[in-house]
């Protein structure tokens, strides 16, 4: 039954890529930045946690550590750089170049430190198979759903019924009327960089977990992310996660087709088909 | 001797990747990241027809090439006419990873992984290029006259035109300029640049592999075009001489060669950001 494994594969896949998608979306949403520079965020994750775990750290504590981590390196890309640039009038097109700039930096000091070889944890419990029926799935396959659902489920929960969150949706909404609110939509930007960074964590160390790490494997997760998040409407948070599962169900199931190593151009295409006919995406606001 | 030369031969070749990053970045304002994938599609086409069992000349193949990085990048500006910048951000990446797994994937026409090694030296009407200060002389010629294109458009109507479109789009249409045209004219002309680019550098160094195409190439050229300044000549040429001789001051300094590569990429990630915090107008540029 490949047909099925793929299937689930794709379910896998997709809802990792989702919480990579709805903390990009976050981001996006709000501060109007396209952050690519939270794909060297979401690799540096991996190695924080692979580096820890190696040092025999439990792996839950290796987790939450590089959540930690990253939280603090998120809030710090937007203070020490974006806000930086926005005191400076900086236009769009200087932001995008110094984000990519920090991704360069971010994904080389990795390949510096680590060597650019694929590296695998060291954690017996992640590759224990289960089987059921004709599908088999390891434990951090299933991990990965489960705890990718949970923060789909507590992202909807806290961007609806936190202050906080409520507070974010008010400023992604209107900035201007947010400044003279007093909802200070400049300590609003740090919150969600920094929350977005703690999020992408948890497909930055489950997906690694399963298939082992690369310091330059973090761009297309992220272009497949924003290609979910535009196809679902950005500013929509179960858009980019409903899209990212649907992307990656029709990457995984392509492979019956076309060979793996063509996936790119399977989620590039769905891409172009949405930038003809549904430009606003699927589940557009307002 | 010969090292200078190489040097400047490609110097020169980034000279003309640099102007055409320019032209798109800089001068219309559409953000690419995919011009290095416009240049390896030029660079695979000149080695293509030189390698042919009816192998054509330099100059025929390198029109050939140049021509269809013309249509090639034409197909890929559209898009930034359609979306606004954010979504061509994707477009542009996403063409850029296309290219890097067309060049690494399809074997039979690109050689794959491996590369395509043992492309013949160039000859212009009969007058074959071979040693690396003939080289110099043909690289000089091609960056003088893509230097000279580029500082007669920037002086001409069709240059404030482009300028225009990058403040106001909206106002340049309500003008009754045809804004559609321009960015087709200004891509076309970027295109014809990078595959010119390319087949020199094809010919020049005899073999090509995707490494020299993929997201860090792009990722270089903006650096170039940064570094040196955007919307200049002066930064276009500035850029490419000052970044090609950075890796040399590297190896004065004791680096192990595993990570020589990332400490390479590290320093350009490093003058992106110091540049667009510090100096967004680069060395001899206008403000970004």
């Amino acid at each position: 039954m490949l047909p099925l494994q793929l299937l689930v594969n794709g379910l896998v896949t997709g809802c990792a890529l989702g919480v990579v998608a709805i903390s990009f979306s976050l981001v996006y949403a709000t501060t109007k930045i396209f952050h690519v520079a939270h794909a060297g965020v979401y690799t540096l994750a991996g190695y924080l946690a692979w580096s820890l775990s190696t040092h025999g750290v439990p792996s839950v504590l290796a987790l939450l550590l590089a959540m930690a981590a990253c939280t603090a390196l998120g809030a710090l890309i937007q203070t020490q750089l974006y806000a930086r640039l926005e005191r400076r009038h900086a236009t769009h097109l200087v932001v995008l170049i110094a984000s990519l700039g920090a991704l360069a930096v971010m994904q080389n000091i990795i390949a510096a430190v680590y060597t650019p070889n694929i590296l695998q944890f060291a954690v017996p419990w992640s590759s224990r198979m289960v089987a059921a029926g004709s599908i088999r799935l390891n434990y951090t396959q299933m991990l990965t759903i489960v705890l990718s659902l949970a923060a789909y489920a507590g992202t909807m929960l806290f961007a609806h019924r936190t202050i906080l969150g409520k507070r974010i949706r008010a400023v992604a909404a209107n900035p201007f009327l947010a400044e003279i609110t007093r909802l200070e939509p400049r300590t609003v930007y740090v919150y969600v960089i920094a929350i977005a960074s703690a999020l992408v964590c948890l497909p930055g160390v489950l997906v690694p977990l399963d298939l082992g790490l690369q310091p330059y494997n973090g761009v297309t997760p992220l272009l497949t992310a924003t290609i979910a998040m535009i196809a679902g409407g950005v500013g929509s948070i179960s858009g980019a996660f409903v899209l990212s599962v649907a992307i990656a169900v029709v990457q995984n199931l392509s492979l019956l087709v076309i060979p793996g190593e063509w996936s790119i151009g399977v989620t590039f295409f769905i891409f172009v088909i949405f930038m003809l006919f549904r430009p606003t995406g699927l589940f557009a606001a307002r | 001797m010969d090292f200078l030369f190489s040097y400047i031969v490609l110097a020169e070749i980034y000279v003309l990747l640099g102007l055409s990053t320019n032209l798109l970045v800089g001068i219309v304002g559409i953000f690419s990241i995919s011009q290095a994938a416009v240049f390896g599609v030029g660079a695979y086409i000149v080695a293509h027809f030189l390698m042919a069992d009816l192998a054509l000349s330099f100059i025929p193949s390198l029109a050939i090439a140049a021509a269809g990085c013309v249509a090639l990048n034409v197909i890929v500006t559209l898009p930034s006419l359609r979306v606004s910048g954010d979504y061509f951000v994707v477009t542009s990446f996403g063409i850029q990873l296309l290219a890097t797994a067309v060049f690494t994937n399809w074997t039979a026409g690109t050689g794959g992984a491996n590369g395509l090694p043992g492309i013949p030296p160039p000859d212009v009407f009969g007058l074959p290029i071979e040693t690396t200060g003939q080289y110099v002389l043909l690289c000089s010629a091609a960056s003088a006259l893509g230097c000279l294109a580029f500082w007669l458009i920037m002086g001409a109507p069709f240059g404030r035109l482009l300028r225009a479109i990058r403040e106001d789009e909206i106002a340049v249409a309500a003008a009754g300029k045809n804004v559609l045209a321009a960015k087709v004219s200004a891509a076309a002309l970027a295109g014809a640049f990078a595959g010119t680019a390319g087949g020199l550098y094809a010919t020049f160094l005899s073999f090509i592999d995707p490494s020299s195409f993929d997201l860090d190439a792009s990722i270089l050229l903006l650096t170039m075009v940064v570094v040196g300044g955007a919307r200049t000549l002066a930064g276009s040429i500035v850029g490419p001489f000052l970044l090609l001789a950075l890796p040399q001051l590297l190896t004065l300094v004791d680096i192990p060669t595993t990570i020589a590569a990332a400490a390479r990429q590290l320093l350009y990630g490093l003058l992106l950001i110091a540049f667009m915090l510090f100096r967004p107008q680069g060395l001899a540029g206008e403000r970004l």
